[in-house]
């Protein structure tokens, strides 16, 4: 599974960084380096709505407070 | 002519407690051009010294630089300083280094500690004769420069350094040359280099320096080109233009701006490579596209390196983050601030539609106004800058 993450202008500024870094550690403590892949990506085109997430083609909005949500809710029950 | 080209950057501290300095660099031309750099140490401190400083330094670069004999130069200071009602004298010291033609150095030198030479990376004892002019015993050395000489002139106080503090004598010359051999990079710039000693200098003064303090630096360099790109053309049509312009150039490729870099990676037909680690949490991460050779978002980046920019036309503060850091706004500033020479800035008109939300964070439309600001910045710093748009 891939899970990317707008690295671009807007998203950076409302929290990219503190969503990979939350993203990053929840990968770690639930032990999924092997399934789960993490990248960067430069805007996605929809910066109202950042930030841009897309996961298996399906985008979300996130922000880091609703970071571990998105995890619990979309990510774990897809592997 | 030949494709060297002379660098130059210089640093001073004041003396405690004083807001004006007593020494005083003057630089004409440089780059491609005859050089002609002054420094100069008023007697004293303060508004004296400053006054001293200023008029020799003036005196000197204009004079010597406009092919007068040295005699003439001495003796129009002589009759111009103002005597000081205190010591009843009138008193600068000076260094005189010139480059002509790109391939002689002259350097004449009064009562200042001897210029440093390093050439590839070694002290260079030049040769030095000695002439006396209206009384001054003048040291004058001409040789042939080499590509990666550095020149490293300073006034006493950098010498003192330390004196009667952390040390029993000061610095001295000789522990001077020797910490710049130690420290020596060949891609260091002249700035940087005299902002490594200078803080040293302040290190050593424990912040409180006894003495006016000057180190100026010339370094004979190789031309270098950087070319970078940020924002997309404003018409469509124009990006394979634009493109083939951009890729034709030689020198480094830098690419800022997600939009930009996707225009690039269409051209180039390759992937677009992110990474995810942040360097520095203010600046997003830069990315890979094989062919370029630096990805970075636009705009917080480039307003990060004209942060960088402006402190190190002033006081160069932040160079030490920059110098070391990995960050996209750091690598630019490398690249742009150390090895170039020449820089093209590419510059894209396009509005990108996702950022026209008065919702977002920051306006967008700075960006202009950044690369502009910037390139007067590099201006500064002695480089050729040429801006197109598109």
């Amino acid at each position: 599974m891939k899970i990317t993450i707008c690295i671009g202008s807007s998203c950076h500024l409302k929290g990219s960084r503190q969503i990979v870094e939350e993203l990053q550690r929840l990968v770690k403590e639930n032990q999924l380096e092997d399934k789960v892949e993490l990248a960067g990506q430069f805007c996605m085109g929809n910066c109202q709505n950042g930030v841009c997430v897309t996961l298996d083609g399906d985008t979300f909005s996130l922000t880091p407070e609703t970071t571990r949500a998105f995890f619990e809710k979309d990510v774990l029950p897809r592997l | 002519m030949n494709d060297l080209w002379i660098e130059t950057g210089w640093l001073s501290l004041n003396h405690v407690g004083e807001t004006l300095c007593g020494d005083k660099v003057e630089v004409f031309g440089g780059g491609d051009e005859d050089l002609t750099l002054v420094l100069a140490d008023g007697l004293g401190s303060g508004v004296k010294a400053n006054i001293l400083s200023t008029l020799t330094s003036k005196i000197l670069c204009t004079m010597i630089s406009g092919g007068i004999p040295l005699e003439d130069c001495v003796a129009t200071i002589a009759s111009t300083l103002p005597v000081c009602s205190v010591r009843q004298v009138a008193y600068s010291t000076f260094t005189i280094l010139q480059i002509k033609n790109n391939e002689t150095a002259h350097i004449i030198q009064f009562d200042n500690p001897a210029t440093i030479v390093l050439r590839k990376g070694e002290v260079f004892n030049y040769p030095r004769t000695t002439r006396v002019i209206a009384g001054k015993t003048i040291w004058e050395s001409v040789f042939p420069i080499e590509v990666d000489d550095l020149f490293i002139a300073m006034s006493d106080g950098a010498e003192w350094a330390g004196v009667g503090m952390t040390m029993n004598f000061g610095w001295t010359r000789d522990s001077i040359a020797d910490y710049v051999m130690a420290n020596y990079l060949p891609e260091n710039s002249a700035k940087s280099t005299a902002s490594l000693v200078i803080d040293e200098c302040d290190r050593l003064y424990g912040g409180r320096p006894g003495d006016d303090t000057t180190i100026a630096v010339a370094r004979v360099r190789n031309r270098h080109t950087v070319n970078l790109i940020v924002g997309p053309p404003e018409n469509r049509e124009d990006d394979e233009k634009v493109m083939n312009l951009f890729f034709g150039k030689n020198g480094t490729k830098i690419v800022c701006g997600g939009t930009t870099s996707n225009v690039v990676s269409r051209y180039l037909h390759q992937p677009i490579i992110a990474e995810l680690s942040y360097p520095d949490p203010e600046v997003p991460p830069i990315s890979r596209i094989k062919g370029v050779d630096l990805t970075t978002e636009g705009v917080i980046t480039l307003a990060k390196v004209l942060k960088y920019a402006e402190d190190f036309n002033d006081q160069a503060k932040l160079a030490h983050i920059w110098i070391t850091q990995k960050d996209g706004a750091s690598l630019i500033a490398r690249e742009l601030f150390e090895n170039a020479t020449d820089v093209n800035f590419y510059v894209g008109r396009a509005i990108n539609p996702a950022h026209q939300n008065p919702n977002l964070p920051i306006n967008f439309a700075i960006k202009q106004q950044i690369v502009t600001n910037l390139a007067e910045c590099l201006e500064k710093m002695g480089k050729h800058i040429r801006l197109s748009y598109f």
